[in-house]
């Protein structure tokens, strides 16, 4: 009898023990007090007592070790929250890098364990989670129960993040994709900040011939490169490129898209040689480092650019992408917005709301503008002399500015539309393909899963 | 009859375990991931059947599945004959010294028992083009290739990169189990060949390799299945890039499911991916045949 006790005992531990050794874990790292799924804590001077209403926040990049200036405001948003609710509610941090980011939400979110609030991309990003009912919606909370919240925003702020009237997040910085440029190298080769993309053409060869890299870009971050063919895609055609494609009333392979392509890959000869295989952080060093003369980036490179080598601040400026002659709208600017959303299964709404109000408080603003160098979503006042100076030089650009676009890769009807997108462009810069030739893939990717032809 | 009775029980309890496991983290998902390949699904909403829909798009319209294919098959042949070369030769050169022979083995058999993650973005960092290799080629006046960046050609360089760092991380299981199974030829076999006037490549060639045939099916066939199903060195090197030309099926399956939520379609490559590895495994036993030469 004892004997078959423990061989059983034994075969169900056995059992047990294997099984748990399945169980996934989701604990991505960061955090000094992590244990496992979800429950990752931040660093902050409060810790949870586990007596309070604990909440769950997911972000793209580790809070404890990063050194950009937005994240590391995020982490002083997290701890304000928990010593302002101390003992009523706690947020844990669950953090991934970037890359992994929307893998590892998405895993979660199929499990059933979406976080309570987490950051997301406009675009079809946003659109998969609203689309699947993971994304609350956020209407009634910001037009009736907290309108006074809601009248902090900045006008048309919430319009990406809108669909059919429904507000499904709420911004807490938004970027534009500027030239930012190295002063003392323009002023040593002698040009001017160019206006037009000939003069851009020129610059760049004054630039090569002085022996400094004209554009650093990274064609291994696909994206990086594929923002400034959003801009020449968006200067030769303007608005109408975009919504007609989308809409299927234009072709990939029409003119005014194969016009772009062309110029991305006569402007690519003025890349660093690595360009190829150089990553998007790579890129952005080459910069600060005064390797290159211009860097085509989000505003988010500020933090970066200040935060890696706060020297440089002095002799970065900035301008506005250059016009196509007798192309389109010239004062159009690519944005994005970071976005908070809040789980449609969350039991903590009340936690979650306080969180998102926490990251749009005037503090929180402030430090975005004046810290972090990105504009801010609310209408706060900002001391300008605090701010970086690329700041109030985006700020001066925003003032023309007569429209906005998102990334183009971020525009498309998916995220695979976007990817097709970027490999295109990579294709060309490679030389892998001529430009009507890379373009052709995207419209059959077009034909066979969008227009469904 | 109730000692017997007794001992069925003892066997069922015994047998559970294994069996539990299987079916539920091999069996159960296999039959999930067959329906779930005739299904249109995202994971987020519930599996809508298309029936082989995804199994026709996989063939007749996406490039990157051709790419995958390719790749995975290169990859196959690559590793099956350079691990099974250089294994061999390092298990035959090891069991011949005596002198540092245990460091060697160490030495050679440690990149196995290290992360591949780890490992993949160590060589990451040496093939970078503004770091590791080529900054030292540059001193010498030498600008090195693009490692893991070339698209050009049918097999792209950083396929042959990848599979070079494949060969150095695990060569050492190869030659581990060569050494067993040559450890284990008489030495008395070879003392007779020796009288008989053999020389040490006679003894090799009619001894040693017939007396290792079947660790050779082991081996291939290890080595052949795990290339096939071969993620981690790719997808930390190059994600599948340059514009997927380094995806092979287990990466692309990844992008398609974990990327794009297309968990049908990946359901599909997993499949493609099965049966290859199924087809592999019963070729290679099927084609090379085992004699007994010893009792």
């Amino acid at each position: 009898m004892v004997k078959r006790f423990v061989s059983g005992f034994l075969a169900a531990a056995l059992v047990l023990g294997s099984l748990s050794g399945c169980s996934v874990s989701t604990d991505t790292g960061g955090g000094a007090g992590s244990s496992g799924a979800t429950t990752e804590t931040t660093s902050g001077s409060v810790t949870a007592t586990g007596k309070e209403e604990q909440i769950t926040w997911m972000f793209w990049d580790d809070l404890n070790a990063t050194e950009d200036l937005i994240s590391k405001g995020y982490k002083q948003v997290i701890d304000r929250f928990n010593e302002q609710y101390k003992g009523k509610y706690y947020c844990n941090v669950v953090t991934t890098n970037l890359e992994e980011y929307p893998t590892k939400l998405n895993a979660l979110v199929t499990s059933g364990n979406t976080p309570d609030v987490f950051i997301c991309n406009p675009g079809p990003n946003l659109t998969q989670y609203v689309e699947s009912g993971a994304a609350a919606d956020l209407t009634d909370i910001l037009k009736n129960q907290e309108s006074q919240w809601y009248g902090t925003f900045t006008d048309g702020i919430f319009e990406r993040i809108t669909y059919d009237g429904k507000i499904m997040a709420v911004p807490t910085n938004f970027a534009a994709a500027c030239v930012f440029y190295n002063t003392d190298i323009f002023k040593k080769a002698g040009v001017e900040v160019p206006k037009t993309y000939d003069e851009l053409l020129a610059a760049c060869k004054k630039i090569k011939e002085a022996g400094y890299t004209p554009i650093s870009c990274s064609a291994g971050t696909a994206w990086c490169l594929s923002m400034i063919a959003g801009y020449l895609c968006d200067r030769e055609g303007g608005p109408d490129n975009l919504v007609d494609v989308n809409a299927g009333k234009i072709e990939w392979t029409s003119k005014t898209f194969v016009d772009a392509a062309t110029k991305l890959k006569e402007l690519s000869q003025y890349f660093q040689d690595t360009a190829a295989g150089d990553s998007n952080d790579q890129a952005t060093a080459n910069f600060y480092n005064g390797d290159a003369a211009m860097l085509v980036q989000g505003s988010w490179a500020i933090a970066q650019i200040n935060g890696n080598n706060p020297e440089f601040e002095d002799k970065c400026g900035v301008f506005q992408f250059p016009a196509i002659e007798g192309g389109s709208d010239p004062n159009r600017m690519i944005v994005k917005t970071d976005n908070l959303v809040m789980s449609s299964t969350t039991k903590h709404k009340e936690a979650a709301l306080a969180l998102m109000k926490m990251f749009t408080d005037d503090t929180a603003q402030k430090y975005t503008a004046e810290v972090a160098g990105k504009i801010p979503v609310t209408k706060v006042s900002i001391d300008y002399d605090k701010a970086p100076k690329q700041f109030a030089y985006i700020n001066d650009i925003l003032k023309n500015v007569t429209g906005t676009l998102g990334f183009y890769n971020e525009s498309l009807a998916s995220v695979e539309a976007g990817d097709t997108f970027d490999a295109a462009m990579v294709d060309v810069f490679l030389g892998n393909a001529e430009p009507q030739q890379a373009l052709q893939k995207v419209q059959d990717f077009y034909n066979k899963n969008v227009w469904k032809k | 009859m109730n000692r017997l009775l007794e001992d069925r029980k003892a066997a069922f309890i015994f047998i559970a375990p294994a069996f539990l496991l299987f079916t539920l983290i091999l069996f159960v998902p296999i039959i999930q991931v067959i329906y779930y390949s005739l299904c249109n699904y995202t994971g987020l909403t519930k599996p809508d059947f298309v029936g082989l829909k995804n199994y026709i798009d996989l063939f007749t319209s996406d490039e990157t599945m051709k790419i995958a294919l390719k790749n995975s098959i290169f990859f196959m042949l690559f590793s099956g004959v350079t691990q099974q070369i250089v294994g061999l030769f390092l298990a035959v050169l090891l069991t011949n010294i005596k002198a540092g022979r245990n460091l060697f083995k160490n030495i050679y058999y440690l990149p196995c028992v290290l992360s591949s993650a780890a490992l993949g973005l160590l060589w990451a960092f040496l093939f970078n083009p503004k770091i590791g290799i080529n900054n030292l080629l540059s001193t010498f006046g030498i600008q090195g290739p693009n490692w893991l960046f070339d698209t050009k050609g049918f097999i792209p360089l950083p396929m042959w990169v990848i599979g070079c760092v494949a060969l150095w991380q695990y060569v050492g299981q190869n030659m581990m189990l060569y050494m067993a199974q040559i450890s284990g030829i008489s030495r008395d076999i070879y003392e007779a060949s020796y009288i008989d006037g053999a020389s040490r490549g006679q003894s090799f060639r009619f001894i040693t390799l017939p007396l290792i045939k079947p660790m050779l099916i082991t081996t291939l066939s290890l080595n052949c299945i795990g290339s096939l199903k071969f993620f981690d060195l790719i997808y930390n090197m190059t994600q599948g890039g340059p514009n997927h030309r380094t995806d092979v099926l287990a990466t692309h399956l990844y992008t398609q499911g974990f990327k794009y939520y297309k968990y049908g379609y990946a359901s599909a490559i997993s499949m493609i991916l099965l049966i290859l590895c199924l087809f592999t495994t019963f070729l290679i036993s099927k084609c090379i045949k085992v004699e007994t030469y010893e009792s």
